[in-house]
């Protein structure tokens, strides 16, 4: 489990992170979602204590990170793909990371063979794609089999089978009991994998919640109503306060009334139906709609 | 510590630049010796000359060695790889500390290495073509030899100490070089303008440079002494990189 409590940074006088508290559940994947500059990045780098935080801190299974003696057997961390020596092999990167913590260095090549980078070991990581230092990354990760996963975008310059594969990972070490925490701008992606959200902007916590309860709080409901005489429905529906708009001729969508009540009005007018469905909006709109306020850059109309 | 110092020798053994580095540091003092003991009049060369060209050329080798210490700091600051490092040691003094004691023993050891083998291949060749070379005619010859080595390793310690307070290997190189061979002189100049005596003698190159002098030389040049100038060239080498060490403890990674 990992505690955030009363996290603060500051860079001269920019306030990254504003006493932001949150906590990060073990057996699931919890998704760290924010707009660009929200200080997502910064938080983890603090959680890491390799940004000293001016105040507050995180405990990881009630230790601080500093206290750790053998920290990638209790934290598994990947901040940035791009921290590597590029004249160095992806194996000799894992050898000196092991060494550091006294794994063993077998676990080395268990770690490579897992994310399936064994074949190109021994070659230096300047000729590594963003996506295979991804996967060294992983492995980085996987090295002293720690409890707590902590990820900064680790989807960034994988292809769809290594995103899948990411995917699969993640919710597969949660399903272990180990505590996950991974940032990524694919909403789409965190949709499919995380079950719990922490959602900030300006520094500031704006949501702690499952992601179910998050796009039911933040996401656009409608129904979707399909009928060959859907037209009958649209002037009472109106008429009770809804707000209807023509998917096309034979389907609307209702907004401002439930499912239930448009069966209901089917029903009184002896309109046949053959789709009455409610609609929930994408992770991705909740985000925007949550965010909408505290989005650092915005762009302009095109 | 082990661990650490494991991981800090697997990193600064695996970057094809120090090699390129070590084999500089040791083959160009090498061929100045081979060549020069095979090629000079066997009569323009005793035992002092061969002593003075070892230490000169071993310079060098001290500079080259230097500058391993600093990019063994600055290309970790460079690349990134300074996150993951403190990352997997939390306790960044260890690391600093392992990186330090891994730089000055190699440095120690690659200088150790070029004058053992400078001078017994210079001398041996020299004798070869009947002279009459032995360490034993030289005064103090030894000590100079061994006073190369340690002045190596401290100029490791201070380029280490340099790339850690500057984080950039351009930056920490160019002090590194530059201040024994320009700085040194404007400083010691302007001082003594301003009037303090003999103050070249307190320039901490100059007074690492009495560990690799001969007595006579360090009475004619009226220098701090061997031991003296070695300390004090020690304490500046290490004052660098404690005062690195702490700002790099401090600041954001």
């Amino acid at each position: 489990m990992i505690q955030v409590h009363g996290l603060t940074k500051r860079f001269g006088r920019k306030v990254a992170v504003a006493n932001l508290s949150f906590d990060v559940q073990p057996g699931r994947v919890t998704g760290f979602l924010g707009p660009n500059g929200s200080g997502k990045s910064t938080t983890m780098r603090c959680m890491l204590d390799l940004d000293r935080a001016d105040t507050g801190g995180a405990l990881f299974d009630g230790k601080t990170y500093s206290s750790l003696r053998s920290p990638l057997h209790e934290v598994g961390a990947l901040l940035d793909a791009g921290y590597v020596h590029p004249g160095r092999s992806g194996r000799n990167h894992l050898r000196w990371l092991a060494a550091s913590n006294g794994l063993r260095k077998a676990r080395v090549d268990e770690a490579l063979e897992t994310v399936g980078l064994t074949s190109v070991a021994g070659k230096r990581l300047r000729t590594y794609s963003l996506g295979m230092r991804q996967r060294l990354g992983l492995a980085g990760v996987l090295l002293g089999e720690p409890n707590t996963i902590i990820l900064d975008e680790p989807a960034n310059g994988l292809d769809p089978e290594g995103i899948r594969w990411i995917r699969d990972v993640l919710v597969h070490l949660a399903g272990q009991g180990k505590t996950v925490l991974v940032s990524s701008h694919l909403l789409s992606e965190m949709a499919l994998m995380a079950t719990s959200l922490i959602v900030i902007g300006q520094g500031q916590l704006i949501e702690q919640c499952s992601v179910d309860d998050f796009v039911s709080r933040y996401g656009e409901h409608w129904v979707r109503v399909r009928s060959p005489r859907v037209a009958n429905l649209v002037e009472p529906l109106r008429a009770g306060g809804a707000t209807v708009a023509y998917a096309d001729d034979n389907t609307i969508e209702v907004r401002g009334a439930t499912a239930v009540d448009v069966g209901e009005l089917a029903g009184r007018y002896s309109v046949t139906l053959h789709e009455l469905s409610p609609q929930t909006g994408s992770l991705e709109d909740a985000f925007l709609k949550a965010t909408a306020s505290v989005q650092e850059y915005q762009a302009g109309a095109l | 510590m082990f661990n650490i110092l494991r991981s800090e020798w697997i990193k600064l053994r695996t970057v094809r630049m120090n090699f390129v580095l070590v084999l500089l540091a040791l083959a160009f003092p090498l061929i100045i010796s081979v060549l020069t003991a095979a090629l000079v009049n066997i009569n323009d060369m005793d035992a002092f000359d061969v002593v003075d060209m070892v230490r000169t050329t071993s310079v060098i080798t001290a500079m080259l060695i230097g500058v391993i210490g600093a990019t063994s700091i600055t290309s970790e600051f460079g690349f990134g790889t300074i996150r993951p490092t403190f990352a997997a040691t939390p306790r960044r003094m260890r690391v600093l500390a392992a990186k330090a004691i891994i730089t000055v023993v190699v440095g120690l050891v690659i200088s150790a290495i070029v004058v053992v083998l400078c001078y017994s291949l210079a001398s041996g060749i020299l004798n070869s073509r009947d002279g009459n070379v032995s360490l034993s005619q030289v005064g103090g010859g030894r000590t100079a030899l061994l006073g190369v080595v340690l002045f190596s390793g401290i100029v490791s310690l201070l380029g280490y100490g340099l790339g850690l307070l500057t984080r950039s290997s351009p930056v920490a190189v160019a002090v590194l070089i530059l201040e024994p061979l320009v700085a040194e002189f404007i400083i010691a100049g302007l001082l003594g303008a301003a009037g303090l005596n003999d103050p070249l003698k307190w320039m901490p190159y100059q007074a690492g440079g009495q560990l690799f002098s001969l007595p006579r030389e360090i009475t004619d040049n009226n220098g701090l002494g061997r031991v003296p100038g070695g300390l004090y060239f020690l304490v500046v080498a290490a004052a660098v990189a404690v005062v690195g060490a702490i700002v790099t403890n401090n600041r954001d990674a």
